[in-house]
């Protein structure tokens, strides 16, 4: 899954609404005879109507949430109550898969490599992307051509980012070694996603290669947001390229930069696609998440109530980071 | 921007080199790998092991040949890619469909529960779609929606549905209210207005939403690994995915992937050159505020 970026957003009006906004007022002012003949009953009964359309506007998005999230929600807690093994029938063992997930040290270790794994790939996105869009804000000769360029990873699914560089980083005749032994640096080359110490740091640069852009050009859209007034005050002042950063863009995009990290951080939690298609969690579980963990215990070994615990897990990792964004930025009902 | 401010702006000394330098390698960074990869699908195996770097300046169209003939997925990649197509267009519309009624509703709307049901679509925003696979794997197989394009269209629809919502909904109030009275006033149904008035000069948001969506539905795994195991309903990623390009292994097949990855790539590169302005303006649009 590619992130959906969470958040409020801000949406300008396009030139054809306001245009007519212009010319419909008249006939509003036309119209008002006919409203103040209606009757208090008639009134009263339109309004019911016209709440009874509301509900129907809504009802294909509650239909389909309460279907495909709500169910699926309910019945994963449910699930992960049983023991439930292949085409064994299912028991009822209460919270003992949590138990056992509480002592399962394999469910440690993908909790933990994913806590890295997002902790990483959000620094890692994060700051070149404040790199990249700094530099390029400056006017540097090419800011177009770089602009288009950095941001065409983003546009590569992940299967295809992941496939493309699982070659590049084979051992063998991948690329990067081949390069390195080219250049007289083949000390250098290394099994890159084979080795136990290598696999999860790889793959976290290959998602920083892929997602980089992304913050990229959220930053430098808050960056060229600061008003030119600041810039030549600042200019005027005689500030230095380090005081300008510190006092004068830093400040003003920070609301940004922390959205942005906690968009990247919750969605790196959700990893998976990149992960299944470099090493499948492997070699030995050193690159192994929750995302691939929980889908080895279900359709691998065939544990679908263990599974389910996992999954459960996971929903109770993901769902408190991203309350706590709720509260961190007092998204209520997205007032803007 | 003024031209004065550019030049104020542009770095000079040696901060400004190495900011500079830096740019220029990230630049074949980013590029290289895609370039990369569309040299190799037109390269024969043997010259993709021996000579990595070398520009196919005689290209083979033999992996393409293979591919759409079968290859190693034992299935034309034309199929995989309708199914693609067929899956991503029917989730955008039923997705942008859902979306903007149920924004609009939330925007206008005085009703009990307004304010309910946006925090309803705030928490479901919160629920990763991880945790509703099992539960969804068992549910689609009781109804007969394993291996079926309709299931996984709704389905995509649904997880795009709370962020997409958010945003429509986000996008209507700041829509002006004027137009709607006007037409509610000469006669039109509340339906009438949203489908005659509101949604054409909504083109602009409309397609910032499928601009936000188009690129994970076309490439989404997780689910389409789980729930698509009959072969003639299968997605791009699953065909990528089938070549199991392990770390280690030397694939005698390397051409064909690269010729599959292209093919996967190629409608996103062409939708992203056509529109890049709109495309990125949209997702910043997405991000925050």
């Amino acid at each position: 899954m590619v992130g959906r970026p969470t958040g409020s957003a801000n949406f300008q009006l396009n030139s054809t609404a306001s245009f007519q906004l212009s010319t419909s007022s008249q006939i509003v002012s036309d119209g008002k005879f006919s409203q103040s003949a209606t009757s208090g009953a008639m009134q009263k009964r339109a309004a019911v109507r016209e709440r009874a359309v509301w509900y129907l506007f809504l009802a294909p998005a509650i239909l389909l949430l309460a279907l495909f999230m709500a169910v699926p929600l309910y019945k994963a807690l449910e699930l992960s109550m049983y023991e439930w093994k292949g085409l064994l029938p299912r028991a009822w063992v209460g919270l003992d898969n949590f138990v056992e997930l509480f002592q399962d040290k394999y469910f440690w270790n993908a909790l933990r490599n994913t806590i890295f794994f997002a902790v990483a790939a959000t620094v890692g996105t994060v700051g070149l992307g404040l790199f990249l869009a700094l530099a390029i804000s400056r006017r540097v000769p090419g800011h177009g051509l770089y602009r288009f360029a950095f941001y065409l990873p983003v546009m590569l699914p992940n299967v295809v980012a992941a496939a493309l560089w699982t070659r590049i980083l084979e051992p063998n005749f991948g690329l990067l070694n081949t390069f390195l032994a080219t250049i007289g640096l083949g000390f250098l080359a290394q099994p890159w996603l084979a080795s136990i110490d290598l696999s999860l740091v790889s793959i976290i640069a290959v998602v920083v290669w892929h997602y980089a852009g992304f913050p990229m050009i959220v930053l430098l859209a808050a960056i060229e947001g600061i008003s030119e007034d600041l810039h030549h005050a600042a200019t005027l002042d005689g500030a230095s390229e380090w005081n300008r950063l510190r006092y004068l863009i830093v400040p003003m995009i920070w609301p940004v930069l922390v959205s942005i990290s906690v968009v990247q951080i919750i969605f790196s939690l959700k990893v998976f696609d990149i992960v299944w298609i470099m090493t499948k969690g492997g070699p030995a579980d050193s690159s192994s998440v929750l995302g691939t963990y929980l889908y080895k215990r279900a359709f691998e070994q065939q544990e679908f109530g263990y599974a389910s615990a996992v999954a459960v897990a996971m929903f109770a990792v993901i769902f408190t980071v991203t309350y706590l964004y709720y509260r961190l930025t007092k998204v209520n009902a997205v007032e803007y | 921007m003024k031209h004065s401010l550019a030049n104020m702006l542009r770095p000079s000394g040696i901060l400004g080199v190495i900011a500079q330098i830096l740019l220029l390698v990230w630049l074949f960074m980013t590029m290289y790998p895609i370039v990369y990869l569309f040299f190799t699908s037109l390269k024969t195996d043997s010259r993709i092991l021996n000579s990595p770097f070398s520009i196919p300046l005689s290209p083979v169209i033999e992996n393409y040949a293979a591919v759409i003939l079968g290859g190693r997925t034992n299935q034309s990649v034309m199929i995989y890619m309708m199914n693609s197509f067929i899956v991503t267009g029917g989730a955008l519309l039923v997705l942008l469909a859902a979306s903007s009624l149920a924004g609009y509703a939330l925007a206008r709307g005085k009703f009990p529960g307004n304010q309910a049901a946006q925090q309803l679509f705030l928490l479901a925003l919160a629920v990763p779609a991880h945790v509703l696979l099992i539960p969804i794997y068992f549910f689609f197989g009781d109804l007969g929606l394993r291996n079926s394009q309709i299931g996984m269209i709704l389905l995509y629809a649904t997880l795009g549905l709370p962020f997409t919502t958010i945003l429509m909904r986000a996008y209507f109030v700041s829509f002006p209210k004027e137009l709607e009275e006007a037409a509610r006033l000469d006669g039109c149904s509340m339906f009438g207005v949203f489908w005659r008035v509101v949604l054409p000069v909504s083109r602009g948001a409309l397609a910032s939403m499928v601009i936000i969506n188009i690129g994970w539905i076309w490439s989404e795994l997780f689910f389409a690994l789980a729930l698509l195991d009959k072969l003639d309903v299968r997605t791009l990623p699953l065909a990528i995915a089938a070549y199991r390009p392990d770390a280690m292994a030397t694939e005698t097949v390397i051409g064909e992937l690269f010729a599959i990855m292209s093919l996967a790539v190629l409608p996103l590169l062409i939708f992203y050159l056509v529109f890049q302005r709109q495309i990125r303006k949209g997702m910043t649009a997405g991000a925050i505020k």
